[in-house]
């Protein structure tokens, strides 16, 4: 199978899986018999006002025509209208939060390759001891909640050291990005937004405050990347092509990390994806811990607000992220591995 | 002949008392899971105080001979609601295992053993939850049914279900072509049959490194749960509900809330994580 055809066939799965997985947020949100607006309101409410409300977002249709609007006005980019009192839609609200949480993802996924990778081979490099501990460091960084570690690193950080800042993005009003021939770009990622601009001040204070969480998150998801990198490693090890690379006299350095490692680092790649479940997760966490404006909070405080259109919205928006997601990555691994393709 | 029937009672007590790789990681994880599960069985008995009682001691007063653990904002014994403080995490933990395992294990069964577009189809709807978060389908269905423990647990293990599934279909696609059970088809025995009596049991080894894993992931998301808000009522001892609500009196310097309440989050999650690591060391030799 050529790679063009790998992707037409994966993209072609892809579709049904999330229809698959918006029909069971849809029907999870409308099992309940009655009126998710009875929910949001105590039960002596105004009557009138819950029937405006229901009218509104379109409750008091059949469910099978909720179900087909509610399709269709997915292929639109409309994600509903908030609860809250003035309808307002809710795609604007969680696209003006995404990059937040993006940014966080794309640092903590950096921190966590780059401390999985360099322990992994550090580890199959030494051996014994080293390796054992840097084992457990892989199964306890798993089984450590991410706000836990966030709480370790804003007390030390934050409150002993004084050094970093421990919530928020930004101290004060945010790069505004840059125009260039008359476009102009803002990406919402604030270390981005402050390089185009050539501010070299605003990069430090937004990347100041994204260092504490990605590496929270970044050290819960290591673990996975320790793990896989020590395994592929070992195997490589065990390969020909380094016991000749070896044979020939090269040094120990050399072997490991320009023969084995770039042998080993492949399947890393599949990782990221499989890890993604994990990171958005812990994104919700992090973001809570470090009042950090991204979809996972605004996840939180619709919940906490009872705006159940705002929260099917989001599910639905990560839901589509995090599909996509995996089939680019799937996209990625079978290019650089042609095997995957057979 | 003597016939050697797979069970699990046999298999933990083997790969604690057997030799071979992983054993370490294996004894010390179910050793962290025993005790902690004792200690919330027998909470009961041992807890010097009421881990609820509102000003047994000073509010937050550190570490103590009479309070080895300190207390919390409102003088509540940290040691007791430690001790108490598992009861219901691992409860949820364990209901949430039970559900996934006896929904996913038989659909898996059934699905790769009969086949066809039936076995696509489920697969298809399996896969495309298998790589959902938890914690956000968690998060939505407790926020519309409310928090219980048979809600939480409910939550966590929908998106568990396709991780059986998947594991259990893999191996049953083998097996179902292997020999003895084509002799127990001969001999006239039923799918069903076929299917608990003669394949589950050679599965059930794969089945307990899945629960395994699964248990680490539910006691994080009842965790999660907890921080956002979602957990079980405020005043029960837990040791999310402590974790939650003693980030708040760091500010005043008590750091012996989170640390002993967020230790032992760590620890019933290492407990399974031990588990499943010394299993997938004894069955894969590229590891060791």
């Amino acid at each position: 199978m050529g790679l063009r055809e790998y992707i037409l066939t994966r993209v072609i799965l892809t579709i049904p899986m999330v229809f698959i997985l918006l029909s069971i947020v849809f029907f999870v949100m409308r099992i309940l018999p009655g009126n998710p607006v009875l929910l949001r309101f105590e039960k002596n409410a105004d009557p009138q006002l819950i029937a405006s409300y229901t009218h509104k977002l379109g409750l008091d249709k059949p469910l099978y025509i909720q179900y087909i609007d509610y399709i269709n006005d997915l292929f639109h980019g409309n994600l509903g209208l908030s609860m809250s009192g003035d309808f307002s839609p809710v795609a604007p609200e969680i696209m003006s939060r995404f990059p937040a949480t993006l940014e966080l993802a794309i640092y903590s996924t950096l921190v966590a390759i780059l401390l999985g990778i360099g322990l992994g081979v550090l580890g199959v490099a030494k051996r014994g001891k080293v390796d054992s501990a840097i084992k457990l460091y892989g199964i306890i960084s798993y089984a450590t909640p991410v706000f836990f570690v966030g709480m370790v690193l804003q007390i030390v950080f934050g409150v002993f050291l004084h050094v970093l800042p421990v919530y928020g993005r930004y101290d004060g009003t945010p790069p505004s990005g840059i125009t260039v021939a008359g476009i102009h770009i803002q990406t919402g990622l604030y270390t981005l937004d402050s390089l185009l601009s050539g501010n070299f001040q605003a990069f430090l204070n937004s990347a100041s405050h994204i260092v504490l969480p990605s590496i929270a998150l970044g050290v819960v998801i290591s673990g996975v990347f320790v793990r896989i990198t020590r395994a592929n490693m070992l195997e490589t090890i065990r390969a020909d092509f380094v016991i000749a690379a070896r044979a020939r006299g090269l040094k120990e350095r050399t072997v490991l990390l320009g023969y084995a490692l770039k042998n080993a680092i492949l399947p890393v790649v599949t990782v990221i994806g499989l890890q993604f479940a994990i990171l958005v997760s812990g994104a919700v966490l992090t973001e809570t811990e470090f009042s950090i404006q991204g979809l996972g909070l605004y996840l939180v405080d619709r919940v906490y607000f009872r705006d159940y259109t705002a929260v099917q919205g989001t599910v639905v928006f990560l839901a589509i992220i995090i599909t996509t997601v995996s089939l680019l990555i799937d996209i990625m691994y079978a290019y650089l591995d042609p095997r995957v393709r057979l | 002949m003597k016939r050697e029937y797979f069970s699990p009672s046999r298999f933990i007590f083997y790969s604690i008392l057997g030799r071979g790789y992983g054993r370490a990681f294996i004894v010390a994880g179910f050793s962290i899971i025993a005790f902690l599960s004792t200690m919330s069985i027998i909470a009961p008995f041992i807890s010097p105080h009421d881990p609820t009682k509102i000003g047994i001691g000073p509010s937050n007063s550190p570490p103590s001979p009479s309070f080895p653990f300190g207390t919390d904002q409102y003088g509540r014994d940290m040691l007791s609601r430690i001790i108490w403080g598992g009861r219901f995490i691992l409860l949820v933990a364990f209901t949430a295992v039970l559900i996934c395992a006896s929904i996913g294990v038989p659909i898996g069964l059934l699905s790769s053993y009969i086949g066809g577009n039936l076995d696509r189809s489920v697969s298809l709807i399996m896969d495309s939850v298998y790589s959902f978060p938890s914690l956000i389908l968690a998060v939505m269905i407790i926020s519309i049914y409310g928090t219980s423990v048979i809600n939480e647990a409910l939550a966590i293990a929908v998106v568990y279900i396709p991780s059986y599934f998947r594991v259990v279909r893999s191996q049953v696609l083998s097996i179902k072509e292997l020999q003895y059970v084509e002799a127990a088809k001969c001999s006239g025995a039923n799918t069903l049959s076929i299917l608990f009596k003669h394949i589950l049991p050679s599965i059930i080894s794969s089945i307990i490194v899945v629960a395994t894993v699964n248990f680490a992931d539910s006691i994080l998301t009842t965790a999660g749960l907890d921080f956002i808000g979602l957990g079980l009522p405020v005043n029960l001892p837990d040791w999310g509900i402590d974790l939650t609500y003693g980030r708040f009196e760091l500010a005043s310097g008590s750091w012996w809330v989170i640390l002993s309440s967020g230790t032992m989050i760590l620890l019933a999650a290492l407990g399974f994580s031990l588990i499943s690591e010394g299993y997938a060391e004894r069955q894969n030799p590229k590891i060791r």
